[in-house]
């Protein structure tokens, strides 16, 4: 068998060789070696597979979708909050955290505060004092640490506890500027507390430390 | 007295089969790149320390020691970019997953670390350094003339001699210490965790050390020359200097509020804290 | 669950997106090289599956099918791009694509020695379709016949593919170290 002749067969061979090819194999080290380094890259491509996830974002996106479609349906007897605008806030509280809290604490400052009973409605840290839910998390911050959890477990009791952290700043910060939207110092805490949130969830959304 | 020996003996052939194992599995990988002026340099490594200092000439060199099959180092040089990656394989944990890092860059260069538990240690340079951890200790030292970004979780972090700076640390339950830490602009964000700053305020820079609960200690030379205005609305405010007043809508309140000026008044301070403790401190010569 | 996907059941399309994402998001990356595009097409595979699934007798494996559907949607990407997808027949591929046939070489193996992220790199220099039925068969470990059938070809033609493809990452993977070699 010549080395043209083995290369022909190449593709259709698997891990049995015919007789002729063996010998083949044996006694000419470059298709050996050719053999060799097909196998290794085979076998290399197999430690590629399914190592990344992508970000919580898609989901909630398809969720939306499907909920609009009306491919979602509640099941009879099943209480479900309606989950779009809180997905739509995580969507957009990840990508645009930093940037976008910081712009809603300069509106707030220059419209002289929002009265306050448009604030739990307005206000998308509304979410965090309004709608808390089981375990005194919102929803947003619970989605969060199951994704940190499922990625590094072992960090998620460390981010549980700085959301903790990050969202009595918040919750102090808002009653804060609300009971004068005029102070400067009280706008800069809020500005703060949301710096640190968007922080935090960047961390955890990082996708370049697994 | 045999059977103590006989266990002795088996005690030793036991430790030095568990040494010679974990030796096995201790590889160590050395990468070198050439690079030009202000060369990027990104190190991801989520458990292990990574140490950064400067060495001679335009090479990064990277020493990287991993201690299980179970961890990857990547590596890849685009231009004058060079990043090195942890990249953990199926079933890496905290102690298999832990790669140490010792990494010399040129003095220039700027470097970016990210890491969950570290620690972080960077001296001695001149460029951009963005450090994030999530429950790292950062330690970074002798450094000027660059931007320095921390940010972390819970990890304590300590600056020393940092100047010609600007200096951005944003920390939710992690201490920060900074000493001699003076630039264009301060800022420091905490939630819980505590703020102590010892230094001059100077270079007629921006210094703001701002907390939700943790307390906040300033300590300055009585030759400081700062413009100060620190706040707490549920903590304890204290204050050393004797301030002169200043023209300014910040209410004043003793015991929880003060402001005013020290010296030429060539840098502004701002120390706010929800409920954390602030005292400003004038240092003993 | 999924019968209960059918019904419309929130936490059954949920717990089947958590179940397959991983493989479809990591096909649609290596793909494209790109993780907003990636997510995007991530998200339309699914949007896709869920819409047809009402449609699922069950005549394969339920992650056949979504593959399937990934597949479909990266290659309707890479042909609005008009990328050159999967040929049909097996001559027609261009000069530079073709893999050199390098017989009687006297190089060292590559065995031992591939580094991880260099294979990465390498994939994503390959012509879409050599990429294609690599990631399917040697990453995500399809056989000839499921890609035959989710990517429209012979079964000989998928194996073909194949071949030339790791010939092509061999002959990347070559060159990338005696450039390194050469280098001071």
């Amino acid at each position: 068998m010549t080395c043209e002749e083995f290369e022909r067969v190449l593709p259709e061979l698997g891990s049995n060789h015919s007789i002729e090819q063996e010998e083949h194999l044996k006694s000419c080290s470059a298709c050996s070696d050719l053999v060799s380094d097909l196998n290794a890259i085979s076998k290399q491509g197999r430690l590629l597979r399914a190592s990344e996830e992508p970000s919580p974002w898609v989901w909630n996106s398809i969720e939306v979708a499907l909920r609009q479609e009306g491919l979602i349906r509640e099941q009879p007897g099943i209480l479900r909050v309606h989950p779009a605008r809180l997905s739509w806030k995580l969507r957009w509280l990840v990508p645009a955290a930093a940037a976008g809290l910081i712009f809603f604490g300069v509106l707030l400052h220059e419209r002289g505060g929002i009265p306050a009973h448009e604030a739990k409605q307005e206000s998308p840290v509304g979410v965090v004092t309004a709608d808390l839910q089981a375990e005194g998390m919102p929803r947003e911050d619970m989605q969060l640490l199951n994704s940190v959890a499922a990625r590094t477990p072992s960090m998620r009791d460390a981010y549980e506890q700085n959301l903790r952290a990050v969202n009595a700043y918040i919750h102090d910060a808002e009653q804060s500027a609300h009971n004068d939207p005029n102070d400067e110092v009280a706008q800069q805490y809020l500005r703060n507390a949301y710096e640190q949130k968007a922080m935090v969830y960047e961390m955890a959304l990082d996708r370049s430390l697994q | 007295m045999y059977r103590k020996q006989h266990i002795a003996t088996v005690s030793v052939v036991m430790i030095l089969i568990v040494a010679a194992l974990a030796a096995a599995e201790t590889t160590r990988k050395e990468m070198h790149f050439k690079v030009g002026r202000r060369a990027n340099i990104s190190i991801v490594n989520q458990y292990g320390p990574i140490s950064v200092k400067p060495g001679v000439g335009k090479r990064v060199s990277v020493t990287a020691t991993s201690y299980s099959g179970k961890v990857e180092i990547d590596q890849s040089k685009r231009g004058n970019r060079v990043s090195v990656v942890s990249h953990l394989l199926q079933g890496a944990d905290a102690d298999s997953g832990r790669v140490d890092y010792e990494v010399v860059v040129p003095m220039d260069a700027n470097v970016t670390l990210h890491t969950a538990t570290g620690p972080l240690h960077i001296e001695k340079l001149h460029g951009d350094l963005l450090l994030e951890g999530s429950t790292a200790n950062v330690d970074v030292r002798d450094v000027s003339a660059g931007r320095v970004h921390v940010k972390t979780l819970n990890g304590p972090v300590t600056l020393t001699n940092v100047n010609d700076a600007y200096v951005e640390i944003t920390s939710v339950s992690g201490d920060v210490s900074l000493h001699e830490v003076n630039g264009a602009s301060v800022h420091v964000n905490s939630s819980s965790g505590k703020i102590h700053y010892d230094g001059e305020f100077g270079e007629g820079g921006q210094y703001s050390l701002t907390s939700h609960s943790g307390d906040i200690e300033a300590i300055a030379p009585s030759f400081a020359s700062i413009e100060v205005v620190a706040r707490s609305v549920q903590g304890r405010v204290d204050n050393d200097f004797i301030l002169q007043p200043e023209h300014t809508s910040f209410v004043t309140r003793a015991g929880s509020a003060f402001a005013g000026t020290v010296g030429q008044a060539a840098s502004s301070v701002n120390l706010l804290s929800f409920s954390g403790k602030i005292h400003l401190k004038k240092r003993e010569q | 669950m999924i019968e209960r996907a059918k019904q419309g059941n929130a936490e059954a399309f949920e717990a089947l997106y958590n179940l397959h994402k991983r493989r479809v998001y990591s096909l649609c990356l290596r793909m494209t090289a790109n993780t907003a595009a990636a997510e995007d097409l991530t998200q339309e595979a699914f949007l896709q599956l869920f819409r047809k699934i009402g449609t699922f007798r069950g005549e394969s494996a339920f992650s056949t099918w979504l593959h399937r559907m990934a597949v479909n949607v990266v290659l309707m990407q890479l042909r609005k791009k008009g990328l050159p997808v999967v040929p049909l027949e097996e001559n027609i591929e261009t000069e530079e694509e073709s893999p050199r046939k390098e017989l009687g070489g006297d190089d060292p193996r590559l065995a031992g020695s591939i580094d991880r992220m260099q294979l990465q790199r390498s994939i994503e220099s390959l012509p879409p379709g050599y990429r294609m039925i690599f990631l399917l068969h040697d990453v995500e470990g399809y056989e000839h016949n499921e890609i035959a059938e989710m990517v429209g070809c012979s079964i000989g033609n998928s194996k073909s593919q194949l071949h030339k493809a790791r010939m092509k990452l061999r002959e990347i993977l070559k060159t990338s170290r005696a450039e390194k070699a050469t280098k001071p």
